[in-house]
């Protein structure tokens, strides 16, 4: 029984992913990150890392809401930044545990994005686009009248502490590696997954005119809000996640979670690796952020350099570097079934 | 009990009024065709009807049911669907998904057969329409006249008691026209009640028992096809004034 089981997993697995070679290609780079703290790296770079799969996430929550349901939102920093206070204070004042917090923060983005998603998703296109950017906005400069309990400008110092340090002596970078990254790689798979679904392919036509969804008998309203507060759910636990990790350098605060480029970040790297696609902002944000620390050397003109080859990228492959690379594998595989079964004629 | 009952509605935008108190009733099992010059209101009516205008003024009952002021997703879902006199696609999903959306709504989702899955019905309802071979062809790639029965797919897919199809000749060729009129006919069999805006009058002559002629907004006649063919105010308004 048990052995028919597995036989049956080993199956589909074989079916569904050695046979697709995009899907090959995405668990051999996914292999390649497991492997990548057997060479060693200083903490420095697996550092870097973290907060690139923490961004991989919250890209990915952004592509759901824009790439699949059209809701364009300048300010998803809303929710990286209320999910990070939120499991910052319930950690720091209240010494709950961090299995605790990241969750509570997550449900607390849950229904601001369903308090929010009310009024603002009446509005479209540009209106929506503006006051989504006015959130965070809103939200940052409040922070900073209220120094006492929350910091103000400096914000929460907290100690980074996914693991009792006294069970790990001087691994916690490793743990903590391992834990985002099997974190971001459930994550995308449960957003990918989303995005194929059913619910998906109604979110697409409501990108595609809001109007036949509506002579489709799809409560449009209903799906925007459920796809608002899904995103907003993983942007939280990427913001909780954010929060507790090294990425954050001891302390979290406005600037660094509800600023303006926190909000642009995941724009530019969804838009980099493929909007629509969920695998796209996941190789954006990896191969964007490790660039942005590559060119650390080259001091002030690290940000020109950056920002010449994101140009340049874009220009080159408009549909972004990832959803390029897989449209060419697929092309390749339909090409060759084409010609076995030509050899079978 | 009437179908559809439609009393005195009235639609104006600004000083214009689109449609001036108009009422016709429905029966079920009827084809009825909607006709009228340019600019008569036809659409509006059809617009009012399924909920994406209010009116100002009248009602709309369905089977006995107030539904003048509901949502468009909610008078779908009482059963009346309709299609667009401009075809809507969802130009980045393919043909089957465009059907599978309207596979997802409230009302199809209930009546789905048991163990059937959304997909197969909606690949039932592309082969309903002559479409199931461009199935995964993305609705952009799709000629004028495939997205034109793509539309009745997805119409067809949400289960309705009551078709509104909005000139849903225009832009075919002759032999799209007559596979439409075979394809309308076939439903007139299996029971589907069904208003139909139409310019050309003759295919629509064909295929309606009730014809409803609208001049400016308001209803100037109803009856058999015959008939109207022969009202003097009808020929009026299409030919112009004789003599």
């Amino acid at each position: 029984m048990v052995r028919y089981f597995f036989r049956r997993i080993y199956s589909s697995f074989v079916t569904n992913v050695f046979d697709v070679p995009s899907k090959l290609l995405a668990l051999l780079l996914f292999m390649l990150l497991l492997v990548i703290p057997a060479t060693r790296p200083s903490s420095y770079v697996l550092l870097i890392l973290i907060i690139a799969y923490i961004y991989a996430l919250f890209a990915a929550s952004w592509d759901l809401l824009v790439g699949r349901a059209g809701q364009v939102s300048l300010g998803h920093a809303l929710f990286f930044g209320i999910a990070a206070y939120t499991s910052a204070i319930l950690s720091k004042f209240y010494g709950l545990p961090i299995w605790a917090t990241i969750p509570l923060g997550m449900l607390l983005c849950a229904l601001v994005a369903l308090l929010l998603g009310f009024p603002s998703l009446r509005v479209k296109g540009p209106y929506l686009t503006l006051v989504t950017l006015a959130f965070p906005l809103i939200l940052h400069t409040a922070l900073f009248a209220f120094d006492p309990p929350v910091g103000g400008e400096y914000g929460i110092a907290l100690p980074p502490r996914f693991f009792p340090r006294k069970f790990l002596l001087g691994t916690e970078f490793l743990a903590e590696y391992y834990l985002i990254l099997f974190v971001m790689f459930i994550s995308a798979i449960i957003l990918y997954k989303i995005a194929n679904s059913k619910t998906g392919i109604v979110l697409v036509s409501i990108l595609d005119d809001e109007s036949a969804s509506k002579a489709c008998g799809i409560n449009v309203t209903k799906y925007k809000l459920l796809v608002f507060v899904l995103s907003a759910l993983f942007a939280g636990l990427a913001g909780g996640l954010y929060a507790h990790s090294f990425g954050a350098i001891g302390s979290v605060s406005p600037g660094s979670v509800l600023g303006l480029t926190t909000s642009f970040y995941p724009i530019i790297m969804t838009i980099f690796g493929g909007i629509g696609t969920i695998y796209g902002p996941i190789v954006g944000a990896f191969s964007l952020w490790t660039l942005m620390e590559f060119f650390q050397f080259a001091d002030e003109l690290r940000v020109l350099i950056y920002i010449s080859i994101i140009i340049i990228f874009i220009l080159k492959w408009p549909k972004g570097v990832a959803k390029f690379v897989v449209e060419k594998l697929d092309e390749l595989t339909e090409k060759r079934e084409l010609e076995e079964r030509e050899k079978k004629k | 009990m009437p179908l559809l009952e439609v009393e005195n509605l009235t639609k104006s935008f600004g000083g214009l009024t689109a449609v001036n108190n108009v009422s016709f009733h429905v029966d079920e099992g009827d084809v009825i065709g909607l006709i009228g010059p340019n600019g008569a209101g036809k659409t509006t009516l059809f617009q009012l009807i399924s909920g994406f205008l209010k009116s100002d003024s009248g009602t709309v009952r369905f089977k006995g049911e107030d539904i003048t002021r509901l949502a468009p997703h909610k008078i779908v879902n009482k059963g009346i669907a309709r299609t667009f006199q401009v075809v809507r696609p969802f130009r980045h999903l393919p043909a089957i998904a465009n059907v599978l959306v309207a596979c997802a709504s409230p009302r199809a989702s209930k009546k789905l057969e048991w163990l059937k899955s959304p997909e197969r019905k909606a690949l039932d309802m592309l082969e309903l329409v002559g479409l199931s071979e461009m199935m995964l062809e993305p609705a952009e790639n799709l000629a004028h006249g495939d997205l034109k029965r793509l539309e009745m797919a997805r119409a067809l897919a949400t289960e309705p008691d009551l078709l509104l199809l909005d000139e849903p000749f225009s832009g075919l060729n002759p032999i799209e026209t007559d596979f439409l009129i075979k394809s309308i006919q076939r439903l007139h069999l299996d029971g589907y009640t069904m208003v139909i805006v139409e310019h050309k009058l003759r295919a629509l002559m064909k295929l309606v028992r009730k014809v409803i002629v609208l001049h400016y907004g308001e209803k100037i006649a109803e009856g058999s096809p015959k008939e109207i063919s022969q009202n003097k105010k009808v020929i009026e308004v299409y030919m112009g004034r004789v003599g």
